[in-house]
């Protein structure tokens, strides 16, 4: 490692005398700091942008410069500058204000698209998901996503969303660095982030530099706002599913600022969405909160809070039902060490837990809970070397408490206790990583981390022995080990690379290799991830899943800018996949180590994206041709096999266009290959009861019919200029129509016995059932607000 | 935990007013057909049956499946006893009980089952475990049950001392046995899996409540699962702990409540067997062989110990 340190050295040890051009950039309305600004010296043909707390650092030789101030939706600054002692220059940009012409899908900078080295990255921007039609009429960060290219879900009712055909669980999704468990509010239809409480949304693909670790398939990292620090300001909105509103403001004018926001969805009318019966006590609904403070404490001290606290109940009956539920808090300090080394302070909690209650009295019931508890310290420095390199290095240390069940019985007043012990683990990583500028056509970041993960006591320690490939583990023998005893120590080395090749000034050509490792496994058998689905670490039994993932893509923007287009290929291939065997128990089950496989996964596959990105109609068109497939001893008599997120493919086309500056329509249309089903071919009659059979012991061996759908939403902003001043008060209307024609998509096709109740010695008939959770469509109205 | 989570999925089966349920009928993968031996004795004093048949195509339930001139008998263990099955009607082998052995097996032994089928030779094992006394069945009216408003009724037996013990538990409306694949009653020890740790005490209030049938009117409303004059009868069968395992995936794939309990359902994948045929087969036999003790009570739901109680 002091190796890859010394690399950049060598070759500027004489640029080491520059000075140092340095500060933070912010929005000059509310104060927010602005993420990936960019600062640009002309003269030199090179810059730096701004990091997740605005603060930028340049270190270029001495002399007089004119330097570009900017940012996409802000009008450029450029100043000039006489640079020959280190010089602090904080400035705030003004937005641009919204016209007819106005761009409104964007990418970073302008060319950002084919100059930076960022392959298989996208970066939304919160303005972009609110002009998208959503669920129901409200703006959602999730489903905006999942109409990137590469980027699918199941079906409506699935919680999460996958990355290249990977699992849900593969997907590290971080809300201000805290890892969030479950993203889905009521299976996946909304998600936990309210979108007036986010600032930045970046999902990464492919090209995950290496500050970034834990899972294999994707980091989606959201950034929340800062709060208004100049001015109160309040918004929200009335939907039909849910309100909500967000509160933000100055604590101390310029210095720091808060925010806070909250939804709740309407219990009765949830429940009815979903129930056509509503008993009494019944209830469907969720609420969430996210706060944020911050206070500047000096030039160079800056602290953060930042908190969010959601829960979601399904009700049945009174007392019984089930909910779940995501508390993450997150404490961060921000020192300015010198003016070119920016170090910043993590540390966070993160519980999720969920709950199942169900019997109608004390005296016969049965109450489970199921938790997952991170906290966790994470340092981090940057280092601006010089113009031509950004080094960046830190670690992270977290401790993990699962509880997979605490359970307790009721039965005839008897207790008893069946709970499952705890489980507890420690994760560690050290990464150093330098983003360099070779040459004016070259760009390479590349960086190396090393994760490590202890699987650690108290606990019991089970271990098994292999019967047939395929079948359930036998148990050998049970031992228990002491408190932080060391049970199974892993550990991987996970190197990242990637470079961007300038062709000319609008096409590039870009490659990332990495090599992720994933500790924590999100264990689920079902026909789409659900809240009852637990997280396990790996264990003595549970090797880590590690991936390599290389990619390759072709950049070329079109009519200064206008249009962005891309292909890009890519290849990830994992080792120690978790499959289940047939028939595997995974509720409450001691034992459940003894049903997990791992196998060897694939995915490949083809991204091509086109943006129209400037005018009065913009919008985008993501196609991906890709397959993912796995391969585990004793399943499908050894062959490969497509998982359950095989889709083909997956084509999602968006727009807006802008017809007044009132009034825009948007739609989006979405075209998925149907995921892949197990189907029976014969019938076993026992017992008087028919079972399905598939004589070839296939897996996913059927695909079920293509999922399609459109959307359609109007917006009506209200008047913005009264008496010819800029009205304090904003509102506007979103009218939308999910799913416009009605496609029943089946979400699963199950097969049963077709009478109500079989006489005995009459055959017994089978049918087939196609299962669509939205089968019509749905209307909604939103009225939402802001001063 | 399963038993849970079907309840958990009955209950999530209310259409969802958005939602949308077809019965569809795709054209299914044909394959050679396989033989199934369902044969789950008991050591009642009355004729047993096993039934020999061979997979059909999934959606074809009318073709016949029964297997003819088989050769089908039990023994103990030890090889000393022989009960021999005749076939009574296509593929339906019955034993007759006789003054010398009025029911089979005793328990705690272990019993052989061996079938030939023209030159292919199958064969199984079973150990006889032993079953509790069913304690008492007891009617409770209930005003606001979540399945409604009317009479339930309630089987209270305890497990013996000792754990390990699996049984399937059967119940009877007026005669009729209650076979929808929801009310397929199992219990491990107590309670419902191996990880419950209840030995010895009194099967779970889920478990003693299931003897209760489900059935709905056209309009998709509960129906009173007992009204006065109708009769219960409850078996408690007990079966090896392979076959509790069995019957755990049998239910898991045949009881699709459907609607919103679709979000946790599994895939499809193919129950296991404890039959064992020859190596050379190409097709495996399919089917179960279990023995069973069996404990049974009954009761009768009268309407004059309830008078007063109505409305």
């Amino acid at each position: 490692m002091t190796v890859m340190l010394c690399i950049p050295c060598y070759s500027f040890g004489v640029e080491e005398s520059g000075t140092t051009l340095y500060g933070y950039l912010k929005d000059s309305g509310s104060g927010e700091p602005l993420i990936g600004a960019t600062i640009y010296a002309p003269k030199l043909g090179n810059g730096t942008i701004t990091n997740t707390y605005g603060f930028y650092s340049l270190t270029i030789p001495e002399g007089n410069y004119t330097i570009d101030f900017s940012y996409i939706g802000y009008a450029t600054i450029t100043r000039e500058i006489e640079l020959f002692t280190n010089q602090r220059y904080d400035l705030e940009l003004d937005e641009e204000s919204v016209q007819i012409a106005e761009v409104v899908i964007q990418a970073k900078s302008r060319d950002h698209n084919v100059s930076s080295t960022e392959l298989g990255v996208h970066k939304l921007d919160i303005k972009t998901i609110q002009k998208m039609p959503a669920f129901m009429g409200e703006v959602d960060v999730i489903k905006s996503i999942q109409l990137l290219p590469g980027v699918s879900t199941v079906g409506e009712g699935a919680s999460g969303f996958n990355v290249r055909g990977g699992s849900v669980g593969q997907n590290l999704v971080l809300l201000d660095d805290a890892p969030v468990y479950n993203s889905s509010h009521v299976m996946g239809f909304f998600s936990v982030f309210n979108p007036d409480a986010v600032k930045d949304v970046k999902l990464y693909k492919g090209g995950i530099p290496a500050l970034y670790g834990g899972r294999i398939a994707s980091i989606l990292d959201i950034k929340m706002k800062e709060g208004n620090s100049k001015h109160f300001g309040v918004q929200g909105g009335i939907g039909t599913v849910f309100s909500r509103l967000t509160v933000e403001g100055p604590i101390v004018k310029d210095k720091g600022s808060f925010i806070l926001a909250g939804r709740r969805s309407y219990a009765d009318i949830l429940a009815a969405t979903f129930t056509d019966a509503l008993e009494p006590g019944q209830a469907l609904n969720f609420w969430d909160m996210t706060l944020k403070a911050n206070y500047t404490l000096d030039e160079k001290n800056r602290i953060y809070l930042s908190g969010y606290f959601g829960q979601d109940k399904f009700m049945f009956a009174e007392n019984q039902g089930f909910s779940w539920g995501n508390r993450t808090a997150t404490v961060r300090w921000n020192h300015l060490v010198n003016n070119r080394l920016f170090f910043n302070f993590t540390s966070y909690f993160s519980d999720y837990q969920y709950q199942l209650l169900l019997g109608e009295d004390k005296t016969d019931s049965f109450k489970w809970d199921s938790r997952i508890r991170t906290t966790a310290v994470k340092p981090e420095f940057s280092y601006s070397l010089n113009a031509n390199n950004k080094i960046y290095f830190g670690g992270e240390l977290l401790y993990y408490r699962f509880d997979p069940a605490n359970a307790v019985f009721s039965s005839a007043g008897q207790l008893s206790n069946v709970s499952l012990d705890p489980k507890h683990a420690y994760e560690m990583a050290g990464y150093v990583g330098n983003k360099q500028t070779v040459s004016s056509k070259i760009e390479i970041e590349y960086g190396l981390r090393f994760s490590g993960f202890m699987f650690a006591g108290p606990g019991k320690v089970y271990s098994y022995e292999e019967t047939e490939p395929g079948s359930r583990k036998q148990l050998i023998e049970i031992s228990n080990v002491g408190n932080r005893e060391p049970i199974e120590y892993h550990s991987t080395f996970e190197p990242r690379f990637s470079i961007r090749y300038q062709i000319d000034h609008s096409s590039s050509i870009k490659a990332s290799y990495n090599r992720m490792a994933q500790y924590l496994h999100l264990i689920s058998n079902t026909t789409a991830s659900n809240p009852l689905n637990i997280w396990m670490p790996s264990t003595n039994n549970i090797q880590p899943e590690t991936a390599n993932a290389f990619g390759l893509g072709y950049f070329r923007n079109f009519g200064d800018n206008r249009f962005e287009t891309s292909v890009e290929l890519y290849y990830r291939s994992t080792v120690n996949q978790i499959e289940y065997i047939d028939g595997a128990d995974l509720f409450i089950n001691e034992f459940i180590e003894a049903d997990l496989l791992s196998g060897v996964g694939r995915a490949y596959g083809m991204e091509v994206s086109l943006r129209k990105s400037k005018g009065r109609f913009t919008g985008w068109v993501g196609y991906t041709l890709g397959r993912t497939e796995m391969k585990v001893e004793g399943i499908n008599h050894d062959n490969w096999y497509p998982t359950r997120f095989d889709q083909k493919h997956n084509l999602s086309l968006t727009g807006a266009f802008q017809v007044t500056e009132r009034l825009s329509f948007s739609a989006n249309f979405s075209y998925i290959t149907g995921t892949p089903t197990t189907f029976p071919t014969s019938r076993i009659e026992m017992q008087g009861y028919v079972i399905p059979h598939n004589a070839y012991e296939s897996r996913n061996n059927i695909r079920i019919e293509d999922y399609h759908r459109l959307d359609l939403s109007v917006r009506l902003d209200g008047k913005k200029i009264r008496r010819g001043k800029e009205r304090k008060y904003q509102s506007y209307w979103v009218f939308g129509a999910y799913n416009v024609y009605a496609h029943k998509n089946p979400f699963s096709i199950y097969f049963s016995q077709a009478n109500d109740r079989s006489v005995p010695g009459q055959p017994v008939a089978t049918k087939g059932s196609s299962m669509s959770i939205i089968g019509s469509m749905i209307p909604s109205i939103s009225y939402n607000f802001k001063f | 935990m399963k038993n849970i989570q079907k309840i958990l999925m009955l209950l999530l089966a209310v259409s969802l007013l958005w939602s949308c349920e077809e019965d569809i009928y795709p054209e299914l993968e044909t394959a050679e057909p396989q033989i199934v031996i369902d044969a789950w004795i008991n050591n009642n004093p009355e004729p047993q049956y096993i039934r020999i048949s061979e997979t059909l195509p999934y959606f074809d339930s009318l073709s016949t499946s029964g297997i003819e001139n088989a050769t089908v008998y039990l023994t103990d263990i030890e090889g000393n006893t022989r009960y021999d099955f005749v076939e009574k009607t296509s593929g339906l082998y019955e034993w007759i009980p006789s003054p010398a052995y009025p029911q089979i097996g005793t328990i705690m032994n272990s019993y052989d089952l061996y079938v030939k089928i023209g030159g292919e030779v199958y064969t199984s094992t079973s150990t006889l475990n032993r079953v509790p006394e069913v304690d008492s069945i007891v009617f409770s009216y209930e005003p606001e049950s979540i399945y409604g408003e009317g009479y339930y009724a309630q089987f209270y037996a305890n497990d013996m001392l000792g754990p390990g013990d699996t049984y399937w538990i059967k119940a009877y409306k007026n005669g009729n046995f209650l076979n929808k694949p929801f009310e397929l009653n199992l219990a491990f020890d107590a309670g419902f899996t191996a990880g419950s740790n209840i030995d010895g005490g009194t099967f779970v209030e889920m478990i003693r409540d299931m003897i209760n049938p489900y059935d709905t009117d056209e309009a998709g409303d509960i129906l009173p699962s007992y009204l006065p004059g109708d009769m219960v009868f409850v078996e408690i069968h007990s079966i090896t702990n392979e076959a509790f395992t069995y019957l755990n995936e049998l239910k898991i794939q045949t009881d699709r409540p459907g609607g919103f309990a679709e979000l946790f359902s599994v895939p499809l994948s193919n129950v296991p067997t404890n039959i064992v045929g020859m190596d050379s087969d190409d097709l495996k036999p399919l089917g179960f062989f279990n023995m069973s003790a069996v404990s049974s009570l009954g009761n009768c739901l009268d309407p004059d110990k309830f008078a007063g109680l109505d409305n």
